[in-house]
Formats: C-alpha cells, structure tokens, sequence
C-alpha cells in the first residue's frame, strides 16, 4: 500500500482519537474542579463519596470502566443500546476517569496555595469567587501544569483503549490495515502519528507553562 | 466617638484561651502600639477585629475601611508590583482606573518604588515587598491601618527601611494599630501603648507611663529587651 | 464552602455519575423503545454483525471499506431479507458482551464453533477448514502414521502448526522435523524438490496452491486430517428466530451457487476449498 493511502485511512482514525482527546479534555477539566471542591468540602458526607469516586476511577482500569459505561445499562436495566451509545459512552468514561486524575491534581494545586494569600484577599474585600479566580486559580495553574501535561501525554495513548466498545480510533485502524497488509507499516506511521501529536500537545502545554510562570 | 472600640472581647482555640477580657479604644488619628511576650494574643486581637477570626463573644464597633500588613507580606505572587496594588480597588471597590493608578504610582514613589512597578513579588527584597504591601493596603483608602508584626520576618537591616514609612505615615495622622517587638520604634511612634499577656491587657497609656510601669511582668518582659 | 454549596455541587456530581448508565435508558425511554428483554430479533431491520477486522479472509479493512468473506455472505443475506447490513468491528475480546447486550446481532467472522457449541445459538457450519497433509502423488506416504521420522514443513503461526504444537503434539513429535517456513510457496517448492516430505496447511490453502500450480497430478491431500475446526455464525443463546431466518437464506445462497460464486471471490486464500458444501 502506498504510504499517501495508508495515512489517509489512518486519518479517519486519526480523527476519532482527536475528537476523543478534546471532549475528554473539555468535560474533565472543569469536572475535575468541581470533584477537588467536593473532595476537600467540609461537607462529610459529600468528600466522602469524592473520596470513594476518585479511589475507583483511579483504581480500576480505563478499560474496565469502559465496558461498564457502555454495557452497564443493558445490564443492570435492561436497555436497548443504540449504536450512537458507543462514542457517548467512550467520553463519559474518559471524562469521568481523567476527571478523578485532575481533581488530585488540582486538590494538591490548591492545598499548596498559603493560606495567607486567602487572608490577604479577604482582608482586600475580594468576593471567595474573585478570590478563587483571580488570586488562587493563577497561581494553582503554574502548579500544577507539570502534571497536567503528564496526563493529557497519556491521554492522547489512552484513546486506543476506546476500541474495546468497539469505536475504532486510530491504532485499531493502524492494526487494521497491518493485518490486512500482513506488515507493520501502518503501526509504524500510527506511532509517528501520535508521536507527532504529542510533540504538538507538549509544545502547547510549554506554551501555557510559561505564560503562567511568573517566578522566571 | 471612638473610631475603634472593643469590648470584653473573648476568643479561644479549642481548650486554649488566647483572648480572655480585652477592651480598648482607638481615636481617630492615634497610633496604638501592641506588645507582649510570643502568646499572649496580639496578633489573635489583630485577627478578630480585622475578621480573619471570629471571636466567641464581645463587640467590635467599627464603621470604615481597614487595611493589614501582615508579618510575612501575602502579595500575590503571579500579579505585579503594580496589580497588586491596583486590583482590589479597581475590582473590588469599583473605582475610576485613572485615579487608581494615579494614586497607586503616588504610593509608590512615597515608598521609593516607582521603578518597581512591573517587577513581580519575587524580584524584590523582603523590606521592598513589605512596602509593596503597605502600599497595597493604603491604595485601598482605609480609615485605620493594622500592622501584624510587620518586620519580624525581615533580616534587621532591613527594619529600619520599614519603621521610617510607618513613622511617616504617623506623622501624615494616619490611624494605626500596631503588633510590634520593636520597643524603641514602639516608644517613639506609639500615641498609646498597650502591654498584653497571657490574654489580657496588663498595662495600657501613653509610651511614656507604659514603659515605666511597676508591673512586675510588664518589666520582667522589658528586661528581655534591655538587658 | 459552606454546606449548602456542598450539597448542590454533590447533587451535581451524584447526577454526573448516574448518567452514565441512565443517559442509554433515558434515550432509549424518549424513544419508547425500551423493553427488559434483550432483543431476540434485529430491530428496525437493519442486521449488525460483529466481526474481527483483522482476519482475512472473512473480515478485513481493504481501502476505508471492511471486506472479506463473511462480510458478503452477510451482505447478500441482507439484500435477500431487506435488511441494512451494519459492519461492526469489535474488540473480540469484548464480543461476549456486545452480543448480549443487543449491541451487535451476530457474530460471523470466521468464528470457530469447536468448543464453544454450548456458548451460543450457531447456524450450521458453512466452512470446514480442515488441516491436512500434502505428500507427492508417488510417494510411499499414505497416512499420518507413515510421517514418522519424516521432515514436514508447515507455515509459521498457521492453524495446523498450533494443532501439531497442541492437540495433536504426540503426531508432531513423531516426525522427522517439523520445519517452519515462511510462507506455503516455499514449502511447495521443498516438496517437489524433495526438501521436505510433506506439508501440513489448510486444506483451502493446500486446494488453492494445488490448483494454481496445475499439480492436480503431482500432489495429493492425505486422507487423513490432522485437525478440523468449522466456521458458524453465532447467535445470542437463545435467539433462534433470527438463527433460522439467517439459516434459511444461507440455505437458500448455497441450493443456488451463491456462496459457492462469493468463495470464488476468495480463491487465492482458498475458500472454496474450505465450504463445507459445494
């Protein structure tokens, strides 16, 4: 197979892992947060369950949890699955997984913040929401953008997992055609595909790094 | 009417009582100095009328604005010398940019800063961030400035450069309540001394009086100092 | 926080974590489809088969298309049954589930029935792909048991290699060498060359090279199968009524030399020999 044929099959794939990585990203961002305020709520009841979800999703297998999105509600209510259910269900596990990742992120981000800085915005009149956004949330990102970085890396490997509920991202396409073509070939130019992507991934988040690390 | 008032303020951690009976008064214009041994709760008193903490009973009468230096300087890391100075009256209280920034480069240049303006936090020594902070809260307009041990975390050479804007402002009437160790700095811009111990207020009047009181702690804690 | 946002933001994430099994019933509630059943027959007419795609013959990508064998049979029992064929690729570790979870309505791709009978509710078996031995038409071999101590080559990683290496070890280990070659083209070439005594291959595979070679006279398949596995479609237990319909079209395709015409399309990777009907 000419490789021009071959990366423009790999593309489609290509495509379903980089939708795959964005809605990921989009819903487990912001859902992290809210996980990291529930975990460090005084709330009991509340950073309990934060606990037990984040322990679960961290100690489980991505894979497992996959399965258990898309299959679980045939088996537990019996329902019909439609095919559209495959990619929903791939980004609910996905966002609910690397949600539980960012949230210990974020929660070690914040608990490194002194308390004095929360003293001096009130102190200044700060609302908390201004507080936390304009004084608290800065200074979390440089944090914690080390470790950001590291799970939106894994990410991007991550989406090969998303075939077990039978959405074929890239590598499957690469495997595909690898045994259609009885050679590596494809599998090579997937890893430069993903080896590509996250050369481009690790340049932004260097980008975002240092725009927020004002101690240099 | 008293700019200041508390009364029969009481606050404990726990099993610790830090705050037993305090009351006092501040004048408009007057710089009370507050000093006593490591525990016995200024900076606690500090905390509770400036609301970092909330006493378990007494009253705080206080209608204005107040600004607090803290001991270790709390500016925002990830802001400028500028924004630092410039965010919570521009987000905070709302006011005319121009005017803000105007009065901001004033505080600055008073505080032998101006150049600084775009450096971060970071960049500046211990004594310049100390101002920076002072800054920071007079750009608020406070009506009563406190001051939780303002040099105690700086390398005394540094000291100085910080007492000499206090004394400044002192000598502009600002309103001021001051947790202190230095004892001389004390004597000289203090209208009014207050000596705590052990949660409560031991000797109280002017420099002067305080600091020729008979009390046998209040001259047990000076020894220390003089000695 | 104070506890009343805590309460809001732990209903927030409570509602979070239910979706994920409630959105599928929800959908499914709007649409009035639900039943607590799985389905036993193929909804809205359109037929889903689950397939390996990295198995060709049966199942392959070929260009952005998935192809194969097994593909086209479905298709055409689609075209007779008006049905829309759906071409699932699955993980085929996961294929337990999709098929009982309604998900996918068969799975047909070149799917081994040997030891999995009681697993799932199988169509008859459509390909015998039998393992079996290719000796020279002149030669003194005449059954298994004359391999002893004789060289027989097989192609790395194939069907009969594993059966020689497993089931059927002590046969393996009574010949002479059990040779690996690359590919079967070489291990035709040793045969007539008389570098090797036999060769064990898939009896398509070994059809198709016979045949392409023009060798019908030089080269005969020993009576004997070392191993056979058959192919079948597999159903959900229990889902007879679409197994039948499905049977009855493939009953139908192979009375009027429908599949027997599709195989043909896989001649060179030996299907046609590999039909359990000709």
């Amino acid at each position: 197979m000419m490789l021009g044929s071959m990366v423009s099959l790999l593309m489609e794939g290509m495509i379903t892992s980089i939708e795959i990585f964005l809605l990921t990203l989009l819903f487990s961002l912001p859902l992290g947060l809210l996980i990291a305020f529930g975990r460090m709520s005084k709330f009991t009841p509340l950073r309990l369950i934060m606990k037990v979800y984040i322990s679960i999703m961290r100690g489980t297998p991505l894979m497992l949890q996959l399965i258990v999105v898309f299959f679980g509600p045939y088996y537990i209510f019996g329902t019909t699955l439609s095919p559209d259910y495959r990619f929903i269900a791939v980004i609910i596990a996905f966002s609910m997984n690397y949600a539980a990742y960012f949230a210990e992120i974020y929660r070690g981000g914040i608990e490194a913040i002194p308390k004095g800085q929360y003293e001096a915005a009130q102190v200044l009149g700060y609302s908390k929401i201004q507080t936390f956004f304009i004084i608290i949330l800065p200074q979390v990102f440089r944090i914690i953008i080390p470790s950001v970085t590291n799970e939106v890396i894994t990410l991007v490997k991550d989406t090969s997992l998303s075939f077990v509920i039978a959405i074929p991202e890239m590598f499957t396409v690469a495997k595909q055609i690898a045994a259609a073509e009885s050679s590596i070939a494809a599998l090579i130019v997937a890893g430069v595909f993903y080896y590509v992507f996250n050369v481009l991934v690790a340049f932004v988040m260097a980008r975002l790094e240092k725009r927020y690390d004002y101690l240099n | 009417m008293s700019l200041l008032e508390v009364k029969n303020l009481k606050k404990s951690f726990d099993e610790n009582v830090v705050l037993k009976d305090i009351s006092l008064n501040v004048e408009k214009g007057e710089v009370l100095c507050i000093i006593g041994p490591s525990g016995s709760g200024k900076s606690t008193l500090l905390r509770c009328i400036t609301d970092l903490e909330q006493e378990d009973s007494g009253d705080i009468n206080f209608d204005g604005t107040f600004g607090l230096v803290f001991q270790d300087f709390n500016l925002f890391p990830h802001h400028t010398v500028l924004k630092n100075i410039i965010n919570a009256p521009l987000k905070v209280q709302k006011r005319d940019k121009n005017e803000v920034l105007k009065s901001a480069r004033d505080l600055l240049k008073k505080m032998g800063l101006e150049d600084k303006e775009d450096a971060y936090p970071h960049e500046l020594s211990g004594g310049q961030q100390q101002r920076v902070s002072i800054a920071r809260a007079l750009a608020m307009n406070p009506d009563i400035l406190f001051f939780d041990e303002p040099t105690s975390a700086l390398d005394p050479e540094l000291t100085g450069e910080i007492l000499v804007v206090i004394r400044d402002l002192a000598a502009e009437n600002m309103t001021m309540v001051i947790v202190t160790h230095e004892m001389s700095f004390a004597r000289n811009v203090g209208d009014k001394i207050i000596f705590m111990d052990d949660g409560y207020i031991i000797e109280e009047g002017t420099p002067e009086k305080v600091f020729s009181s008979d009390n046998a702690r209040m001259k047990e804690f000076l020894g220390k100092f003089y000695d | 926080m104070n506890k009343k946002i805590g309460f809001i933001l732990a209903l927030v994430v409570i509602a979070f974590l239910v979706m994920g099994t409630a959105s599928a019933g929800l959908f499914d509630f709007l649409g009035g489809g639900s039943n607590n059943s799985a389905r036993v027959n193929n909804d809205n007419n359109t037929f889903i088969v689950g397939f390996d795609a990295e198995f060709p013959p049966y199942g392959y990508k070929n260009g952005s298309e998935y192809v194969g064998f097994d593909l086209d049979l479905a298709q055409e029992v689609c075209k007779r049954n008006n049905w829309t064929l759906v071409k699932q690729p699955i993980d085929w570790d996961a294929k337990d589930a999709e098929l009982n979870s309604g998900s996918i309505d068969c799975i047909w791709n070149g799917f081994t029935i040997n030891g999995r009978e009681k697993s799932y509710t199988w169509s008859e078996p459509y390909i015998d792909n039998k393992q079996v031995v290719v000796v020279k038409a002149d030669s003194n071999i005449k059954s298994l048991s004359d391999l002893k101590g004789k060289i027989v080559e097989t192609q790395k990683d194939s069907s009969a290699l594993h059966a020689l290496q497993g089931d059927n070890k002590t046969l393996g280990e009574s010949f002479g060498k059990l040779q690996e070659v690359a590919d079967y083209n070489t291990g035709f070439m040793d045969l007539e060359s008389g570098a090797c005594d036999a060769v064990a291959i898939d009896i398509g595979v070994a059809e198709h090279n016979i045949h392409s070679r023009n060798s019908t006279t030089k080269f005969v398949i020993l009576n004997d199968t070392i191993s056979s596995e058959k192919y079948g479609v597999g159903f959900k237990l229990g889902n007879t009524q679409l197994r039948d319909q499905v049977q009855k079209t493939l009953d139908e395709m192979f009375a009027d030399g429908t599949v027997a015409k599709i195989a043909a399309n896989y001649t060179n990777d030996g299907v046609p020999g590999s039909l359990v009907r000709k």
